[in-house]
């Protein structure tokens, strides 16, 4: 697996760039995916998907279900897309730090 | 290669974006003939077997030469499938929903000739580029899957099988002398991407052995929450385990209650469960999505399992062309495989196909599972 090194802090990623660990997340992490996801500014709103994010990864072990991402934060997904414009899943899920999505995707 | 540039700007990819766009209209792609005729046609026929002819209400002629392709193909065959579109059909042509594809002429001599023309076009090892047929009752191509070519849950290959299998039945590709059309189609796992579930005969791609566990990676790979839910048995639970003195969240698996499906693989990567000996496929029968007669129907598993004999898998081969041949030789005009079964009942199907009927063939997936069963005496010896 490679590993990323970025601002002192080191990061093992897979081929599609998704962190292998969730306990190797730190706000660094955030920093350096912005880039490749198409991210110029990280604003509170990217902030506030992502701490949602890593919230319920913590407490239900799985990513929230786009409809439920919407409906507590309170962006519909268009504003999701607008913020991370690799979407829900490939963007924010790999910004905050949660497993590669799978299934038929 | 060095790198070359389309124009995209990484630094701003949202600049220029053009999306949602969608499909380019069809009526761009249409030939004149049919363009002009288009909702206006009166009748069709067969004029013979890989030939068809449609006659609109103005009295416009349209010939179709349709011509088997093997799906998986490189530039250089569609540029030659185009070059034959130029020099016979002003550039025109289509695909089917079976991936043939066909070629539309205004007369019947230019049929016939673009029909002679393609059988003569042959690849350097001897096969043919693209043979003409798949119309009436015949086997048209095979509708089929990834395999081994890309996917990463295959339990068997899909262009292996359907080369092998269309080599096999090739004389009824380009023949229509069968009681109906033999739908046959191939799915490399029992995701059933395609038409297994409804074809006449159908090849699917099953495993034998429970996935193994990377206890170590699986918490760190996986949403453990949803690879529980994926199982259709319930064989999975969330557990812990300790390695080396490491305490790993992870999931056990009853290996009694689970079936080798695959799909908590599907759903976390540290579950594999393809295995090279215990991977092969199941051979089903009886089903069709028309309307005709008789309602459409699931296909049914007649052969549980035949092994992964690479690259020809002869086993598979010879079932296929014993019920195709029991089928043409016992069933009446316009009566599908699954309506010549289910007329002469599935015990004398078994008898006449020559094939060994085993406990693995019993339904025994939930509360359904007793509808299969017989409950009535009418039955033969």
């Amino acid at each position: 697996m490679a590993v990323v090194e970025f601002q002192g802090k080191t990061f093992e990623v897979d081929e599609d760039g998704f962190l292998q660990r969730f306990e190797d997340w730190t706000p660094e992490w955030v920093d350096y995916v912005k880039d490749t996801e198409g991210i110029k500014e990280l604003t509170e709103d990217h902030q506030k998907v992502i701490d949602f994010l890593q919230d319920y990864y913590k407490k239900n072990g799985i990513a929230p279900m786009v409809r439920i991402l919407s409906k507590v934060t309170g962006f519909k997904l268009k504003q999701i897309y607008e913020l991370f414009p690799s979407g829900p899943g490939k963007g924010a899920c790999k910004m905050a730090g949660l497993p590669k999505p799978t299934g038929c995707v | 290669m060095a790198f070359i540039s389309s124009g995209y700007n990484p630094e701003k990819p949202m600049e220029n974006r053009i999306t949602d766009i969608g499909p380019q209209h069809f009526t761009e792609f249409l030939q004149p003939v049919i363009k002009k005729n288009f909702g206006k046609w009166l009748y069709h026929e067969i004029i013979e077997p890989g030939v068809l002819l449609h006659v609109a209400e103005s009295g416009d002629e349209v010939y179709t030469v349709r011509a088997g392709t093997a799906r998986l193909m490189s530039v250089t065959m569609i540029r030659e499938i185009c070059d034959v579109a130029d020099k016979f059909c002003d550039g025109y042509l289509r695909f089917t929903t079976r991936n043939n594809v066909e070629f539309m002429v205004e007369t019947k001599e230019e049929a016939l000739n673009l029909k002679k023309y393609l059988n003569e076009q042959k690849f350097e090892q001897g096969s043919y580029k693209l043979p003409v047929g798949g119309t009436g009752a015949g086997v048209s191509n095979i509708v089929h899957t990834q395999g081994w070519v890309h996917c990463h849950t295959p339990a068997t290959d899909a262009s292996g099988t359907v080369k092998a299998t269309m080599d096999a039945v090739f004389d009824h590709f380009t023949d229509m002398k069968l009681p109906a059309p033999v739908r046959i189609a191939m799915a490399c796992c029992l995701n059933m991407c395609g038409a297994v579930h409804c074809s006449d005969i159908a090849i699917l791609g099953v495993h034998r052995k429970p996935p193994m566990i990377d206890h170590q990676y699986l918490d760190n790979l996986c949403e453990i929450p949803l690879a529980v839910a994926s199982c259709p048995t319930g064989a999975i639970r969330p557990s812990k385990v300790e390695i080396e003195g490491t305490q790993y969240k992870t999931v056990a698996i009853k290996e009694e209650r689970c079936m080798f499906c695959g799909n908590c693989y599907t759903m976390c990567p540290s579950l594999p469960l393809s295995d090279s000996q215990g991977d092969g496929v199941a051979i089903m029968v009886g089903g069709k999505i028309s309307n005709r007669i008789t309602k459409p129907a699931f296909s049914k598993v007649v052969v549980p399992f035949l092994p992964n004999n690479t690259p020809r898998w002869p086993e598979m081969t010879e079932v296929i062309e014993k019920i195709l041949t029991a089928y043409s030789e016992g069933a009446n005009k316009y009566e599908r495989l699954g309506d010549w079964a289910n007329r002469i009942g599935w015990e004398r199907f078994f008898e006449v196909c020559d094939l060994e009927f085993s406990e693995h063939l019993i339904d025994d997936f939930r509360d359904p599972a007793y509808y299969t069963w017989r409950q009535t005496t009418q039955f033969k010896w």
